[in-house]
Parts: C-alpha cells; structure tokens; sequence
C-alpha cells in the first residue's frame, strides 16, 4: 500500500481516518519496528504485545518476550488480556516468578528494550500512569506504576506509545511515576539507573525521540496527513522541530495481515475502525 | 514403624474470614487475572470486617470489592485496574473521597518487600523509584515508605524499601492436602516470597488432594505445609477470574462486574446481589450458575 496524495480538505484529518488502517493496527506496526531482532523484550498487554508479536512474525523472529508475572519466552497462541492470562503464558520456555523477571532479569540488566504508555509525559520523557489532579487531592486515580517504573529505571531502552491528546503532552507531570531522561543529561547517570531511558514515543499523529544533547523530546517524524505545525499544535511543551520531518511510512499489507491472524477475533484490534 | 501423625488444617472460608481481625495487614495473593482469592475478599466483606491495609503487587476484582465494601482502608500497592478493561472504578472513587489511601509503590519494590519480610530482614534494596513522585510523596509511612541512600560499599545512590510482614498472608493455589502443601501450576506473580512473609498463613485451593500425590510431584509444591496455618477448600475462588489448568476468566461476568462498578448505584447493585445477597461462596457460585461455570473448565493443553 502505498501513499496517495489527498485532496487538502481531508489533509487534516490524517491518514487515521481512512479506511484502510485502524490507529491501533498503525500504532503497532510503527512500535513493532523499533524491536530488534535477537532483544529481550518486555511487553505488557495490548499494543505492545501486538506490536512485540509482530516484530517476532516479521523483521525480529529471534526475540525473547518476558512477562513480568514471571515467565519468559512467550509465544501465545490467542492474544491475553492480562499479563498473567494463561493465554499469554502457555508455550513459554520458563515460569518462575515475577522476581526472576523482573529482578534478575530487568533489574539485572538484561531486557533490551521495554514498552510504556502513559496518561501524561513531559519534554523529557518521564510518566504518569498514577493520578490526575494534585496528589493532595487528585481528580482521578490512574493505575499507578504497576512494573512500569521498574521497567522505566532498568531497560535499556524504552519505547513509549501514547494517544495523541493535547492534555498528555505536558510542561508539567501531575505526579511522575516513571522517569524518562529527568532533568536532562547527567541526571539517569546521577541517580545510577540500570537502563538508557526513552527511546522513541509513538503517538497517533508522529514519532518523537529525544535530542542527544539536551535530552528533550524532538520530533522524529510526521505520520501521513498530519504536518510538524499539527503536532505543535497539540503539544503543551517545548517540542524541538528539526528542519527536515521525514513521513511515517505506512503498514504494509502484510503487516495488517498478520496483525489480524495474531488477533482474529479482534481483542486488540476491535472489529472495525476505532 | 510408627506413622506420622496427619493435621488437618481445612477449616470454612467463613472460619478462616473470622480470625481476621479488624485493622489487620494483609499479603494479597495473585497476579493480575491468574489466581486471585476472590472468594476470601467477597468473605471479609459479608463479615464487614473494616480498616484492612491490603498489601500486593496488583490486584484486579478483588481490590475493586475491597475497595468497595469498605473492608479496606488501606493499600501498600502498585497496580489497580482491570487490565484490558479499564480503571478501577470502585477504587477511583473511594480514594477522591478520601475513603481509602494508597501508597503507592512499584512491582518490584513490593515483590521485595515481601522477600525481605519472608527473609527476616529489615529492608532490601532495590534499583527503582528513585528521582520520582513514588520516592518524595507518601500518603501515610511517610518515613517508613522508602529511603534512597548512597550505598556503603560503592558509594551510588540505591532505594531501601521497607520489608513487610503482615498479620496475614492469603492465597489461592491449585491443589492442597490437609495439612498444607500447596501446588501452583502456571504463573506464580510473587506468591513465593508473598506467602513466606506473612505471620500466619491462610491458602485456599481449587481442591484437595492426597498426601500421597503431592510425595508424587514435590516440585510443584510452592508452599510447603510447615508455613501454612489454615487450609480452605474454595473451588471456583477465583471466579471471574482464572486458575491455570482449571478454569478461563468468565468476561461477561467481569464485563458486567466493570460496567456495573462505573457508578456507585451499580456497584451497589452487584455487592447486594452477587456478594450481600448469598450466604458462602457455594450460594455466590449456584448464583452465577454450574452450567456456566463448567463452561468455563480449562482445556488440554493450554490450560485455559
């Protein structure tokens, strides 16, 4: 599938709206090329796993999937709910518990990349899956760190998938429970983190990764119908735009494919377009 | 040859729920939808029991009726949400009314916490939480929740998380004989170290079994019967959710479950009728019907 050129009235709307990808089926796809293949991967439910599961069905079929309930090497079958549905568990290789993965093998140094979401991140990086409001009085309870932080301080690398909502784009986390780059360089040194930090955010509009020198959060790429003004636009931070913005290249047809054999009742991936 | 003398430890789920008492810290057993004790959190609400301080990694359906039922008023925790589904209502609500506090914690500072309490050690230390929120703020150990220090021997900074344990440890495993040993078949979350630190220890199981089964496979014993003070035979305990090699979640309980808790009214609605409404978790499970539940039965291979 290749990129047409639209007329400029859907311009704006982005390539999201067509008809030929869901958002979900694009968020994965992009998430799946930043896993390289022979890397332990920490993948939580949902996208990551979608986007972790297909890496191993195409560029990547060499990666070790953990999940931290404990157990290593997965290969599900049926795509889990949870990380610790049994779906996601049979077909793995060892179960041991969750201190096997998510001490001796995270916090020991040996996941290579790890997937995050998160309700709100700021220019460098650092999350919040806990609370909206203040932490004195909080408009709502979040999930909280769940591994998340564990994950955010000791893998190497971190992959960040969000939706793209103004609101998350912060100056200003409500409570930080992940730390991404902190206050910039020197600071993930200071603290003697295990792991690099944030890598790349996914959103439904670009990708982001981060300036090697100041350790803020840059702009990557534009996905197809969206322009780097749209993404300012819909950032409440200091977004660094470099001159040249590169297009997101599309899902191929055989990424879709895939996506819709790991999930053919449509967990994931809804029945439809979202 | 003289044979040695068997205890019975099987006492009710009603029993085991009484020697709770009121203000009592609890290790939380289970891993996300794998083998939570449902049936022991529905029981600790039907006896009203108040002010609990739950301690687990996460928790799902159990937290939510915990939360709920005003059983407890505490959490030491680091995950609450129905994964797949969304928030955790119950639990949303009651802490913006400031019904419940919750100190917030990661995965792995509580996995450690809990292998700290079983070894006996004050503290552990741990590579997370440091530079955050989860290290400054604190909503009720203040200076007990952590400490970042440098470290004595290499002089880098390391969190210490505080060990913990608690009055009681409950958990839910697969198979038990009347004495204790209990087999985890699957996913095990933080179970090992979880049902070790506790000061007694409460495991309900799927179903009982010979002694003689368990001296046939003792590699699947996770939980040996020296730490266990109270067997209580629950089957289905973990009813929406799942039990390796025993049963699936049931998703339209729990999608039902979810919505309902979306509003206080509704929650109300499920707590009266599904947890109020029976007498023991054998009227809870003919509620929800056998047909249904035995439609649910794990199987071969995949163990769901």
């Amino acid at each position: 599938m290749g990129q047409t050129d639209e007329p400029e009235g859907q311009r704006a709307l982005g390539v999201l709206t067509m008809e030929k990808f869901s958002r979900i089926e694009f968020l994965a796809a992009i998430a799946s090329t930043h896993v390289r293949d022979g890397e332990n991967v920490f993948g939580g439910t949902g996208l990551p796993l979608l986007a972790a599961l297909l890496a191993k069905e195409t560029h990547a079929p060499n990666i070790n999937l953990i999940s931290e309930a404990g157990f290593i090497d997965a290969r599900p079958v049926e795509v889990p709910l949870s990380v610790a549905d049994t779906r996601y568990y049979y077909g793995s290789s060892a179960s041991i518990g969750l201190i096997e993965t998510l001490g001796f093998i995270l916090q020991g140094g040996r996941i290579d990349v790890g997937f995050l979401g998160a309700a709100q991140i700021d220019e460098y990086g650092n999350l919040n899956t806990s609370y909206i409001g203040t932490y004195d009085n909080p408009k709502v309870k979040l999930p909280g760190s769940g591994g998340g932080n564990d994950i955010a301080s000791s893998a190497k690398r971190l992959i960040i998938i969000m939706t793209h909502d103004k609101r998350k784009f912060v100056k200003k986390l409500d409570y930080m429970t992940s730390p991404g780059h902190l206050q910039g360089p020197g600071s993930r040194e200071e603290w003697s983190f295990v792991g690099g930090g944030p890598e790349v955010v996914i959103t439904d509009m670009c990708q982001m990764d981060f300036d090697p020198e100041t350790l803020r959060i840059r702009l990557k790429s534009v996905h197809p119908g969206y322009t780097a003004q749209d993404v300012l636009d819909n950032v409440m931070f200091d977004l660094i735009v470099p001159d040249d913005i590169p297009t997101t290249p599309l899902p191929t047809a055989e990424q879709i494919e895939i996506m819709h054999r790991l999930d053919p009742k449509g967990i994931y991936l809804g029945k439809g377009n979202e | 040859m003289t044979e040695p003398e068997i205890e019975d430890k099987r006492i009710t789920l009603a029993e085991a729920a009484k020697e709770v008492p009121d203000g009592s810290t609890l290790f939380w057993g289970g891993f996300g939808y794998q083998r939570p004790p449902i049936a022991f959190s529905a029981e600790l609400a039907r006896q009203k029991k108040r002010n609990l301080n739950i301690c687990t990694c996460g928790s799902e359906v159990d937290i939510e009726i915990m939360a709920g039922s005003g059983v407890a008023s505490r959490f030491e925790i680091a995950f609450a949400a129905i994964e797949a589904l969304g928030l955790s209502y119950n639990m949303r609500r009651r802490v913006v009314e400031k019904k419940i506090q919750v100190e917030d914690y990661s995965n792995l500072a509580m996995a450690m916490r809990f292998l700290g309490g079983a070894l006996n050690v004050p503290f552990m230390p741990i590579r997370s939480l440091m530079a955050t929120d989860l290290e400054r703020l604190s909503r009720f150990r203040d200076d007990k929740k952590l400490k970042v220090i440098d470290c004595p021997f290499t002089g880098k900074k390391i969190t210490l998380v505080p060990s913990l344990q608690p009055d009681f440890s409950i958990v839910h495993v697969q198979r038990i004989d009347k004495s204790g040993n209990a087999q985890i078949d699957g996913i095990v979350g933080e179970d090992i170290e979880g049902s070790r630190c506790g000061k007694k220890l409460i495991v309900l199981a799927e179903e009982v079994i010979d002694e003689k089964e368990i001296r046939h496979r003792p590699d699947q014993t996770k939980i040996p019967a020296m730490y266990v003070d109270h067997v209580v035979i629950t089957p289905f305990g973990s009813h929406p959710m799942q039990v390796h090699g025993y049963y699936d979640y049931d998703l339209e309980h729990l999608m039902m479950f979810h919505k309902l808790t979306q509003t206080e009214d509704g929650w109300q609605e499920y707590f009266e009728h599904y947890i109020m409404g029976v007498e023991d978790h054998f009227a809870y499970l003919d509620k929800v019907g056998w047909d249904r539940l035995m439609s649910l039965r794990a199987r071969e291979p995949w163990g769901y």
